[in-house]
Protein backbone atom coordinates (compact mmCIF):
# COMPACT_ATOMS: atom_id res chain seq x y z
CA UNK A 1 0.00 0.00 0.00
CA UNK A 2 2.45 2.71 1.46
CA UNK A 3 4.72 1.48 -1.40
CA UNK A 4 2.32 1.97 -4.36
CA UNK A 5 1.73 5.32 -2.94
CA UNK A 6 5.28 6.41 -3.06
CA UNK A 7 5.22 5.15 -6.68
CA UNK A 8 1.73 7.53 -7.69
CA UNK A 9 3.25 10.50 -5.75
CA UNK A 10 6.53 9.62 -7.24
CA UNK A 11 5.11 9.89 -10.84
CA UNK A 12 2.33 12.08 -10.54
CA UNK A 13 2.69 14.50 -7.48
CA UNK A 14 -0.34 16.78 -8.38
CA UNK A 15 -2.61 14.84 -10.14
CA UNK A 16 -6.03 14.37 -7.54
CA UNK A 17 -5.86 10.53 -5.73
CA UNK A 18 -9.26 11.19 -3.98
CA UNK A 19 -12.28 13.11 -3.83
CA UNK A 20 -14.61 13.12 -1.37
CA UNK A 21 -17.82 15.16 0.17
CA UNK A 22 -15.05 17.27 2.42
CA UNK A 23 -11.98 17.70 0.53
CA UNK A 24 -9.61 16.32 -2.52
CA UNK A 25 -6.33 15.28 -2.23
CA UNK A 26 -3.34 14.72 -4.38
CA UNK A 27 -0.76 12.14 -4.28
CA UNK A 28 1.43 14.12 -2.62
CA UNK A 29 -0.48 15.47 -0.19
CA UNK A 30 -1.99 12.03 1.13
CA UNK A 31 1.55 10.48 0.69
CA UNK A 32 2.47 13.35 3.59
CA UNK A 33 -0.40 12.58 5.54
CA UNK A 34 0.37 9.21 5.40
CA UNK A 35 4.16 9.75 6.62
CA UNK A 36 2.49 11.96 9.58
CA UNK A 37 0.37 9.17 10.81
CA UNK A 38 3.61 6.24 10.42
CA UNK A 39 5.54 8.91 13.11
CA UNK A 40 2.90 9.30 14.82
CA UNK A 41 1.75 5.89 15.84
CA UNK A 42 5.55 5.07 16.08
CA UNK A 43 5.35 8.29 18.68
CA UNK A 44 2.38 6.31 20.40
CA UNK A 45 4.16 2.60 19.86
CA UNK A 46 0.47 1.59 18.41
CA UNK A 47 0.81 -2.22 17.08
CA UNK A 48 -2.73 -2.69 16.36
CA UNK A 49 -5.95 -0.06 16.04
CA UNK A 50 -9.43 0.18 15.20
CA UNK A 51 -10.74 2.41 12.16
CA UNK A 52 -14.49 3.71 12.60
CA UNK A 53 -14.16 6.89 9.83
CA UNK A 54 -16.02 7.29 7.26
CA UNK A 55 -14.52 9.89 5.09
CA UNK A 56 -11.83 7.63 2.44
CA UNK A 57 -9.01 10.27 2.31
CA UNK A 58 -8.60 9.89 6.08
CA UNK A 59 -9.33 6.13 6.05
CA UNK A 60 -6.83 5.98 3.21
CA UNK A 61 -4.01 7.95 5.09
CA UNK A 62 -4.39 6.10 8.16
CA UNK A 63 -4.10 2.95 6.21
CA UNK A 64 -0.93 3.83 4.63
CA UNK A 65 0.41 5.26 7.53
CA UNK A 66 -0.26 1.82 8.98
CA UNK A 67 1.36 0.17 6.62
CA UNK A 68 4.48 2.07 6.90
CA UNK A 69 4.99 1.64 10.16
CA UNK A 70 3.76 -2.09 10.08
CA UNK A 71 1.13 -1.34 12.71
CA UNK A 72 -2.06 -3.52 12.04
CA UNK A 73 -5.70 -1.52 11.40
CA UNK A 74 -8.84 -2.69 11.33
CA UNK A 75 -11.94 -0.75 10.33
CA UNK A 76 -15.46 -1.04 11.33
CA UNK A 77 -18.80 -0.06 9.80
CA UNK A 78 -18.45 3.95 10.80
CA UNK A 79 -21.95 4.47 10.78
CA UNK A 80 -22.85 1.07 13.48
CA UNK A 81 -24.14 1.88 16.37
CA UNK A 82 -22.57 2.80 19.29
CA UNK A 83 -23.62 -0.14 21.90
CA UNK A 84 -23.16 -2.52 18.83
CA UNK A 85 -19.56 -1.50 17.99
CA UNK A 86 -18.69 -1.67 21.42
CA UNK A 87 -19.04 -5.04 21.05
CA UNK A 88 -17.45 -5.65 17.69
CA UNK A 89 -14.91 -3.75 19.35
CA UNK A 90 -14.41 -6.11 22.37
CA UNK A 91 -14.66 -9.26 20.11
CA UNK A 92 -11.80 -8.10 18.35
CA UNK A 93 -9.86 -6.82 21.30
CA UNK A 94 -9.59 -3.20 19.79
CA UNK A 95 -8.33 -1.01 22.76
CA UNK A 96 -7.43 1.83 20.47
CA UNK A 97 -9.60 3.95 18.33
CA UNK A 98 -9.31 6.19 15.52
CA UNK A 99 -12.31 7.99 15.03
CA UNK A 100 -13.91 11.17 14.77
CA UNK A 101 -16.97 10.54 16.34
CA UNK A 102 -17.76 11.64 20.19
CA UNK A 103 -20.21 9.13 21.24
CA UNK A 104 -17.29 6.24 21.13
CA UNK A 105 -16.09 7.01 24.80
CA UNK A 106 -12.00 7.73 24.17
CA UNK A 107 -11.13 7.71 21.24
CA UNK A 108 -7.76 9.01 18.94
CA UNK A 109 -8.72 11.79 16.56
CA UNK A 110 -7.35 11.37 13.27
CA UNK A 111 -6.06 15.05 13.41
CA UNK A 112 -4.23 13.68 16.44
CA UNK A 113 -2.17 11.03 14.70
CA UNK A 114 0.74 13.58 13.20
CA UNK A 115 4.09 13.58 13.81
CA UNK A 116 6.79 14.43 11.30
CA UNK A 117 9.12 11.16 13.00
CA UNK A 118 10.51 9.77 9.98
CA UNK A 119 10.10 5.94 9.68
CA UNK A 120 11.56 2.91 8.11
CA UNK A 121 9.63 0.90 6.01
CA UNK A 122 8.45 -2.38 8.35
CA UNK A 123 8.92 -5.84 7.22
CA UNK A 124 5.17 -6.81 7.49
CA UNK A 125 2.20 -4.47 6.58
CA UNK A 126 -0.47 -6.20 8.44
CA UNK A 127 -3.83 -5.45 7.31
CA UNK A 128 -7.40 -6.83 9.31
CA UNK A 129 -10.11 -7.17 7.23
CA UNK A 130 -13.64 -8.60 8.87
CA UNK A 131 -16.03 -10.66 7.06
CA UNK A 132 -19.26 -9.66 6.04
CA UNK A 133 -20.76 -12.28 7.75
CA UNK A 134 -22.58 -13.52 4.93
CA UNK A 135 -21.43 -16.89 6.29
CA UNK A 136 -22.23 -16.71 9.86
CA UNK A 137 -21.14 -14.34 12.62
CA UNK A 138 -18.31 -12.00 10.86
CA UNK A 139 -14.50 -13.23 11.51
CA UNK A 140 -11.65 -11.16 11.19
CA UNK A 141 -8.91 -12.26 8.10
CA UNK A 142 -5.59 -11.26 8.48
CA UNK A 143 -3.73 -9.91 5.44
CA UNK A 144 -0.86 -8.60 4.69
CA UNK A 145 -0.31 -5.32 2.08
CA UNK A 146 2.38 -7.19 0.70
CA UNK A 147 0.80 -10.09 -0.74
CA UNK A 148 -2.88 -8.40 -1.47
CA UNK A 149 -0.28 -6.33 -3.59
CA UNK A 150 0.79 -8.66 -6.02
CA UNK A 151 -3.09 -9.16 -7.43
CA UNK A 152 -2.30 -5.28 -8.94
CA UNK A 153 1.73 -5.87 -9.33
CA UNK A 154 1.47 -5.66 -13.30
CA UNK A 155 -1.20 -2.88 -13.19
CA UNK A 156 -1.02 -0.05 -15.95
CA UNK A 157 -1.20 3.60 -14.86
CA UNK A 158 -4.80 5.09 -16.11
CA UNK A 159 -3.92 8.96 -14.07
CA UNK A 160 -7.37 9.84 -16.02
CA UNK A 161 -10.02 7.19 -14.62
CA UNK A 162 -12.44 8.52 -11.95
CA UNK A 163 -13.51 5.53 -10.26
CA UNK A 164 -16.65 5.56 -8.16
CA UNK A 165 -16.62 4.26 -4.49
CA UNK A 166 -19.42 2.08 -4.06
CA UNK A 167 -18.11 -0.49 -1.06
CA UNK A 168 -17.40 0.73 2.54
CA UNK A 169 -13.46 0.61 2.67
CA UNK A 170 -13.92 -1.47 5.60
CA UNK A 171 -15.35 -4.08 3.02
CA UNK A 172 -12.23 -6.87 0.88
CA UNK A 173 -13.82 -5.51 -1.83
CA UNK A 174 -13.48 -1.47 -0.83
CA UNK A 175 -9.74 -2.71 -0.44
CA UNK A 176 -9.58 -4.37 -3.82
CA UNK A 177 -10.84 -1.12 -5.40
CA UNK A 178 -8.52 0.97 -3.36
CA UNK A 179 -5.06 -1.08 -4.25
CA UNK A 180 -6.51 -0.65 -8.04
CA UNK A 181 -7.12 2.50 -8.19
CA UNK A 182 -3.51 3.35 -6.07
CA UNK A 183 -2.09 1.38 -8.61
CA UNK A 184 -3.29 2.06 -11.59
CA UNK A 185 -2.54 5.79 -10.34
CA UNK A 186 -6.37 6.83 -10.96
CA UNK A 187 -8.91 9.02 -8.66
CA UNK A 188 -11.02 7.42 -5.69
CA UNK A 189 -14.33 9.34 -6.21
CA UNK A 190 -15.58 8.49 -2.31
CA UNK A 191 -19.17 10.35 -1.41
CA UNK A 192 -20.78 9.45 1.70
CA UNK A 193 -22.83 7.49 2.12
CA UNK A 194 -22.94 4.73 -0.51
CA UNK A 195 -25.96 4.12 -1.64
CA UNK A 196 -26.95 3.43 -4.80
CA UNK A 197 -28.91 6.80 -5.24
CA UNK A 198 -26.19 8.45 -4.07
CA UNK A 199 -24.11 7.02 -6.55
CA UNK A 200 -26.38 7.99 -9.41
CA UNK A 201 -26.25 11.52 -8.27
CA UNK A 202 -22.29 10.82 -8.59
CA UNK A 203 -22.17 9.59 -11.94
CA UNK A 204 -23.94 12.75 -12.95
CA UNK A 205 -21.97 15.04 -11.07
CA UNK A 206 -18.77 13.97 -10.23
CA UNK A 207 -17.41 12.89 -13.73
CA UNK A 208 -17.20 9.33 -12.58
CA UNK A 209 -15.84 7.24 -15.92
CA UNK A 210 -15.68 3.38 -14.19
CA UNK A 211 -17.43 1.96 -11.64
CA UNK A 212 -17.43 -1.25 -9.61
CA UNK A 213 -20.10 -2.60 -7.51
CA UNK A 214 -22.30 -5.44 -6.90
CA UNK A 215 -25.16 -6.80 -9.20
CA UNK A 216 -27.54 -5.65 -5.95
CA UNK A 217 -26.14 -2.14 -5.84
CA UNK A 218 -26.27 -1.76 -9.68
CA UNK A 219 -30.06 -2.37 -10.29
CA UNK A 220 -31.30 0.15 -7.51
CA UNK A 221 -28.62 2.27 -9.01
CA UNK A 222 -30.41 2.49 -12.48
CA UNK A 223 -34.08 2.56 -10.90
CA UNK A 224 -32.78 5.88 -8.90
CA UNK A 225 -31.69 6.88 -12.14
CA UNK A 226 -34.46 6.37 -13.91
CA UNK A 227 -37.07 7.72 -10.89
CA UNK A 228 -35.32 11.30 -11.04
CA UNK A 229 -34.51 11.38 -14.44
CA UNK A 230 -31.02 11.59 -13.51
CA UNK A 231 -29.12 11.19 -17.24
CA UNK A 232 -26.10 8.62 -16.28
CA UNK A 233 -22.56 9.88 -18.19
CA UNK A 234 -21.08 6.84 -20.91
CA UNK A 235 -19.17 4.84 -18.76
CA UNK A 236 -15.46 3.24 -19.26
CA UNK A 237 -15.33 0.71 -17.54
CA UNK A 238 -18.18 -1.82 -15.14
CA UNK A 239 -17.17 -4.28 -13.02
CA UNK A 240 -19.43 -6.53 -10.89
CA UNK A 241 -18.49 -8.46 -7.95
CA UNK A 242 -19.93 -9.92 -5.00
CA UNK A 243 -22.97 -11.96 -6.26
CA UNK A 244 -23.81 -13.79 -9.43
CA UNK A 245 -24.54 -11.55 -12.26
CA UNK A 246 -28.32 -11.88 -13.41
CA UNK A 247 -28.41 -12.15 -17.51
CA UNK A 248 -31.09 -9.34 -17.64
CA UNK A 249 -28.41 -6.86 -15.89
CA UNK A 250 -25.69 -7.63 -18.14
CA UNK A 251 -28.10 -6.71 -20.83
CA UNK A 252 -29.58 -3.43 -18.78
CA UNK A 253 -25.73 -2.01 -18.53
CA UNK A 254 -25.01 -2.81 -22.03
CA UNK A 255 -28.01 -0.55 -22.92
CA UNK A 256 -27.50 2.34 -20.63
CA UNK A 257 -23.05 2.43 -20.52
CA UNK A 258 -22.76 1.14 -24.60
CA UNK A 259 -19.16 2.19 -24.28
CA UNK A 260 -18.29 0.13 -21.32
CA UNK A 261 -16.60 -2.79 -21.32
CA UNK A 262 -17.82 -5.15 -18.13
CA UNK A 263 -15.92 -7.32 -16.28
CA UNK A 264 -17.37 -10.11 -13.24
CA UNK A 265 -15.03 -10.71 -10.50
CA UNK A 266 -15.33 -13.39 -8.59
CA UNK A 267 -13.49 -13.08 -5.00
CA UNK A 268 -13.43 -13.55 -1.24
CA UNK A 269 -12.16 -12.16 1.51
CA UNK A 270 -10.39 -15.05 2.75
CA UNK A 271 -9.34 -15.95 -0.87
CA UNK A 272 -8.53 -12.21 -2.61
CA UNK A 273 -9.70 -12.10 -6.47
CA UNK A 274 -9.66 -15.51 -8.62
CA UNK A 275 -11.80 -15.09 -11.89
CA UNK A 276 -12.25 -12.33 -13.87
CA UNK A 277 -14.66 -12.79 -16.32
CA UNK A 278 -14.79 -9.99 -19.22
CA UNK A 279 -17.02 -11.67 -22.19
CA UNK A 280 -20.21 -10.09 -20.96
CA UNK A 281 -21.67 -14.18 -20.36
CA UNK A 282 -23.30 -14.46 -16.81
CA UNK A 283 -21.18 -17.25 -14.86
CA UNK A 284 -17.59 -18.24 -15.59
CA UNK A 285 -16.44 -20.05 -18.55
CA UNK A 286 -15.36 -23.75 -17.81
CA UNK A 287 -11.74 -23.10 -19.20
CA UNK A 288 -11.04 -21.33 -15.38
CA UNK A 289 -11.52 -24.88 -14.35
CA UNK A 290 -8.17 -26.93 -13.13
CA UNK A 291 -7.49 -29.50 -15.43
CA UNK A 292 -4.56 -31.64 -17.21
CA UNK A 293 -4.70 -29.10 -19.62
CA UNK A 294 -4.97 -26.22 -17.75
CA UNK A 295 -3.02 -26.82 -14.28
CA UNK A 296 -3.13 -23.61 -13.20
CA UNK A 297 -6.83 -23.64 -13.03
CA UNK A 298 -8.16 -21.77 -9.88
CA UNK A 299 -11.45 -23.27 -9.97
CA UNK A 300 -12.56 -26.50 -9.02
CA UNK A 301 -16.31 -28.00 -8.83
CA UNK A 302 -16.68 -30.83 -6.10
CA UNK A 303 -20.19 -32.34 -5.50
CA UNK A 304 -21.72 -29.08 -6.78
CA UNK A 305 -19.98 -26.86 -4.92
CA UNK A 306 -17.18 -24.62 -6.26
CA UNK A 307 -13.73 -24.51 -5.02
CA UNK A 308 -11.11 -21.55 -5.24
CA UNK A 309 -7.61 -21.20 -5.22
CA UNK A 310 -6.28 -17.64 -4.66
CA UNK A 311 -2.90 -15.90 -5.70
CA UNK A 312 -3.78 -13.13 -2.60
CA UNK A 313 -5.15 -15.10 -0.31
CA UNK A 314 -5.30 -14.56 3.73
CA UNK A 315 -2.76 -15.76 6.11
CA UNK A 316 -5.45 -17.10 8.44
CA UNK A 317 -8.34 -15.97 11.06
CA UNK A 318 -7.58 -14.03 14.15
CA UNK A 319 -9.18 -16.01 16.38
CA UNK A 320 -6.29 -18.66 15.07
CA UNK A 321 -9.22 -20.92 13.84
CA UNK A 322 -6.78 -21.95 10.60
CA UNK A 323 -8.52 -24.65 10.08
CA UNK A 324 -8.01 -25.72 6.13
CA UNK A 325 -6.35 -22.27 5.68
CA UNK A 326 -2.86 -23.22 3.76
CA UNK A 327 -0.92 -20.34 2.53
CA UNK A 328 0.92 -22.33 0.10
CA UNK A 329 -0.95 -21.45 -3.09
CA UNK A 330 -0.41 -24.92 -4.85
CA UNK A 331 -2.66 -26.93 -2.16
CA UNK A 332 -4.90 -23.56 -0.72
CA UNK A 333 -8.19 -24.79 -2.29
CA UNK A 334 -11.07 -23.89 0.01
CA UNK A 335 -14.63 -24.82 -0.63
CA UNK A 336 -16.92 -21.41 -1.17
CA UNK A 337 -19.93 -22.83 -0.29
CA UNK A 338 -21.68 -21.20 -3.47
CA UNK A 339 -23.87 -23.99 -5.47
CA UNK A 340 -22.79 -24.45 -9.22
CA UNK A 341 -23.69 -26.12 -12.05
CA UNK A 342 -21.67 -26.52 -15.63
CA UNK A 343 -24.10 -26.13 -18.02
CA UNK A 344 -22.29 -26.27 -21.61
CA UNK A 345 -19.40 -24.01 -21.71
CA UNK A 346 -20.25 -22.30 -18.69
CA UNK A 347 -20.19 -22.47 -14.61
CA UNK A 348 -23.72 -21.33 -13.59
CA UNK A 349 -24.23 -20.01 -10.10
CA UNK A 350 -27.06 -21.86 -8.27
CA UNK A 351 -27.06 -19.70 -4.86
CA UNK A 352 -24.66 -20.22 -1.81
CA UNK A 353 -24.94 -23.67 0.69
CA UNK A 354 -26.96 -21.78 3.11
CA UNK A 355 -29.63 -20.45 0.83
CA UNK A 356 -30.77 -23.73 -0.58
CA UNK A 357 -34.33 -24.39 0.34
CA UNK A 358 -35.54 -27.49 1.30
CA UNK A 359 -39.35 -27.20 -0.49
CA UNK A 360 -41.18 -31.05 0.87
CA UNK A 361 -37.52 -32.01 0.02
CA UNK A 362 -36.98 -30.60 -3.08
CA UNK A 363 -33.51 -28.77 -2.57
CA UNK A 364 -34.13 -25.12 -4.75
CA UNK A 365 -31.88 -22.76 -5.29
CA UNK A 366 -32.76 -18.79 -5.27
CA UNK A 367 -31.39 -17.59 -7.65
CA UNK A 368 -32.65 -19.32 -11.06
CA UNK A 369 -35.54 -18.07 -9.19
CA UNK A 370 -34.62 -14.97 -9.38
CA UNK A 371 -33.75 -15.01 -12.86
CA UNK A 372 -36.64 -16.03 -14.09
CA UNK A 373 -38.59 -13.08 -11.84
CA UNK A 374 -35.72 -9.73 -12.83
CA UNK A 375 -36.95 -9.69 -15.70
CA UNK A 376 -40.69 -9.28 -15.09
CA UNK A 377 -41.86 -5.85 -15.98
CA UNK A 378 -42.51 -3.57 -13.19
CA UNK A 379 -39.86 -5.62 -10.96
CA UNK A 380 -36.76 -3.47 -10.20
CA UNK A 381 -35.36 -6.30 -7.62
CA UNK A 382 -36.14 -9.30 -6.22
CA UNK A 383 -35.03 -10.88 -3.40
CA UNK A 384 -35.81 -15.04 -3.10
CA UNK A 385 -35.60 -17.13 0.29
CA UNK A 386 -37.43 -20.06 2.18
CA UNK A 387 -40.17 -19.35 4.63
CA UNK A 388 -40.68 -21.80 7.54
CA UNK A 389 -43.54 -23.78 6.45
CA UNK A 390 -45.34 -26.66 8.85
CA UNK A 391 -46.44 -28.26 5.66
CA UNK A 392 -43.63 -28.58 3.53
CA UNK A 393 -40.98 -27.57 5.71
CA UNK A 394 -40.39 -24.69 3.55
CA UNK A 395 -41.72 -22.50 0.79
CA UNK A 396 -40.15 -19.96 -1.74
CA UNK A 397 -40.61 -16.70 -1.09
CA UNK A 398 -39.90 -13.40 -2.99
CA UNK A 399 -39.53 -9.70 -1.52
CA UNK A 400 -40.03 -7.78 -4.77
CA UNK A 401 -39.26 -3.80 -5.10
CA UNK A 402 -42.08 -2.57 -7.62
CA UNK A 403 -41.42 0.27 -10.20
CA UNK A 404 -43.40 3.41 -8.87
CA UNK A 405 -45.95 3.25 -11.61
CA UNK A 406 -46.25 -0.82 -11.65
CA UNK A 407 -49.40 -2.41 -10.85
CA UNK A 408 -49.11 -4.94 -8.02
CA UNK A 409 -51.83 -7.34 -9.26
CA UNK A 410 -50.72 -7.31 -12.91
CA UNK A 411 -46.84 -7.70 -11.88
CA UNK A 412 -48.02 -10.80 -9.30
CA UNK A 413 -50.34 -12.89 -12.48
CA UNK A 414 -46.94 -11.36 -14.90
CA UNK A 415 -44.52 -13.44 -12.01
CA UNK A 416 -46.82 -16.36 -11.64
CA UNK A 417 -46.39 -16.92 -15.80
CA UNK A 418 -42.54 -16.24 -15.48
CA UNK A 419 -42.05 -19.21 -13.30
CA UNK A 420 -44.27 -21.46 -14.88
CA UNK A 421 -40.88 -23.43 -16.55
CA UNK A 422 -39.20 -23.67 -13.11
CA UNK A 423 -40.29 -27.06 -11.37
CA UNK A 424 -43.44 -26.20 -8.85
CA UNK A 425 -41.62 -26.77 -5.92
CA UNK A 426 -39.38 -23.29 -6.89
CA UNK A 427 -43.01 -21.36 -7.53
CA UNK A 428 -42.85 -17.97 -5.09
CA UNK A 429 -45.39 -18.87 -2.67
CA UNK A 430 -45.03 -16.02 -0.46
CA UNK A 431 -44.92 -12.94 -2.62
CA UNK A 432 -44.23 -9.50 0.19
CA UNK A 433 -43.71 -6.38 -1.67
CA UNK A 434 -41.34 -3.77 -0.01
CA UNK A 435 -39.71 -0.77 -0.35
CA UNK A 436 -36.30 -1.85 -0.45
CA UNK A 437 -34.43 -5.69 0.10
CA UNK A 438 -32.43 -6.65 2.82
CA UNK A 439 -28.37 -6.37 2.31
CA UNK A 440 -25.31 -6.33 4.25
CA UNK A 441 -21.79 -5.58 2.55
CA UNK A 442 -23.92 -4.48 -0.93
CA UNK A 443 -25.14 -8.04 -1.22
CA UNK A 444 -28.88 -9.80 -1.30
CA UNK A 445 -29.46 -11.39 1.97
CA UNK A 446 -31.21 -14.54 0.94
CA UNK A 447 -30.90 -16.59 4.36
CA UNK A 448 -34.20 -18.27 5.22
CA UNK A 449 -36.26 -17.22 7.79
CA UNK A 450 -37.76 -19.18 10.50
CA UNK B 1 -66.62 -11.29 11.45
CA UNK B 2 -63.52 -13.07 11.45
CA UNK B 3 -65.04 -16.44 9.68
CA UNK B 4 -66.66 -13.82 7.08
CA UNK B 5 -62.93 -12.21 6.29
CA UNK B 6 -61.07 -15.97 6.37
CA UNK B 7 -64.06 -16.69 4.15
CA UNK B 8 -62.97 -14.12 1.80
CA UNK B 9 -59.32 -14.51 2.00
CA UNK B 10 -59.84 -17.90 0.58
CA UNK B 11 -61.67 -16.63 -2.27
CA UNK B 12 -58.90 -14.19 -3.08
CA UNK B 13 -56.39 -17.55 -2.53
CA UNK B 14 -57.99 -19.32 -5.26
CA UNK B 15 -58.77 -16.04 -7.68
CA UNK B 16 -54.98 -15.99 -7.58
CA UNK B 17 -54.19 -19.35 -7.91
CA UNK B 18 -56.30 -19.83 -10.85
CA UNK B 19 -58.79 -21.93 -9.17
CA UNK B 20 -61.72 -20.22 -8.74
CA UNK B 21 -64.76 -21.67 -7.14
CA UNK B 22 -67.86 -20.40 -6.77
CA UNK B 23 -69.84 -21.95 -4.10
CA UNK B 24 -67.70 -22.35 -0.97
CA UNK B 25 -69.33 -24.74 1.51
CA UNK B 26 -67.99 -25.69 4.84
CA UNK B 27 -68.21 -29.44 3.79
CA UNK B 28 -66.44 -28.62 0.54
CA UNK B 29 -62.90 -30.86 0.70
CA UNK B 30 -59.58 -28.36 0.61
CA UNK B 31 -58.10 -31.56 -1.24
CA UNK B 32 -59.47 -34.17 -3.97
CA UNK B 33 -62.91 -33.98 -4.34
CA UNK B 34 -63.21 -30.51 -3.72
CA UNK B 35 -60.98 -27.90 -4.37
CA UNK B 36 -58.03 -29.74 -5.18
CA UNK B 37 -55.47 -28.36 -3.17
CA UNK B 38 -52.04 -30.05 -3.49
CA UNK B 39 -49.38 -29.65 -0.27
CA UNK B 40 -47.57 -26.80 -2.43
CA UNK B 41 -50.85 -25.20 -2.81
CA UNK B 42 -51.91 -26.09 0.63
CA UNK B 43 -48.68 -24.64 2.14
CA UNK B 44 -49.29 -21.46 0.05
CA UNK B 45 -53.17 -20.91 1.41
CA UNK B 46 -51.42 -21.30 5.18
CA UNK B 47 -48.94 -18.60 3.96
CA UNK B 48 -51.44 -16.28 2.82
CA UNK B 49 -53.98 -16.66 5.68
CA UNK B 50 -51.26 -15.81 8.02
CA UNK B 51 -50.41 -13.21 6.44
CA UNK B 52 -53.61 -11.60 5.84
CA UNK B 53 -55.45 -12.55 9.35
CA UNK B 54 -52.24 -12.83 11.43
CA UNK B 55 -52.49 -16.84 11.83
CA UNK B 56 -53.86 -20.05 10.05
CA UNK B 57 -55.00 -22.95 11.18
CA UNK B 58 -52.03 -25.01 9.26
CA UNK B 59 -49.82 -23.58 11.58
CA UNK B 60 -51.94 -23.37 15.11
CA UNK B 61 -53.52 -26.82 15.11
CA UNK B 62 -52.76 -30.37 16.19
CA UNK B 63 -54.97 -31.68 13.09
CA UNK B 64 -54.74 -30.01 10.10
CA UNK B 65 -58.13 -28.89 8.22
CA UNK B 66 -59.74 -31.12 5.90
CA UNK B 67 -62.55 -29.31 4.98
CA UNK B 68 -63.63 -24.72 4.10
CA UNK B 69 -65.61 -25.18 7.38
CA UNK B 70 -62.97 -26.96 9.68
CA UNK B 71 -60.93 -23.60 8.47
CA UNK B 72 -63.68 -21.15 9.07
CA UNK B 73 -64.35 -22.69 12.55
CA UNK B 74 -60.41 -22.25 13.36
CA UNK B 75 -61.30 -18.40 12.97
CA UNK B 76 -64.64 -18.67 14.55
CA UNK B 77 -63.54 -20.13 17.54
CA UNK B 78 -60.26 -17.65 17.89
CA UNK B 79 -62.90 -14.41 17.37
CA UNK B 80 -64.76 -15.94 20.56
CA UNK B 81 -61.83 -17.23 22.78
Amino acid sequence: MIRLLELAAAAAPDSIAVVTDERSLTWAELLGEARGVAGALADRQIARFAIVEHDAGIVMALLAGAALAGAEPCQFQPDTDAAELAAQLTQFDHRTVVSRRDDLGKVIRPTELVSDRPVQPSDTQPLLIRTTGTTGVPKGARHDWSVLARRVADAVPHPGQRWLLTYGLHQFAGIQMLLHTVSAQATLVAPFPRQPRDGAEALAKLGVTCVSATPTYWRFLLAAARSTGASLPDLEQITLGGEAVPSDLLTRLRETFPSAKISQVYASTEMGSVVSVTDGRPGIGVDKLQSDENPEGTLRVVDGELWVRGSAGMLGYVDGDDTGVDTDPQNAWRPTGDRVEIVGDRIEFRGRDSEVINVGGVKVHPLPVEEALLPVPGVIAVRVYGRANRLTGAIVAADVVLAPEADPDEVRDRMRDAVSALPRAAHPRSVTFVDELETLGGKTIRRSEG
Amino acid sequence: MTADRALAAIGEFLQRANKPHNELTDDLSLYGGGLELDSLETAELSAFLEDTLGSDPFTTVDELPETVGEVLAFYRSASTA
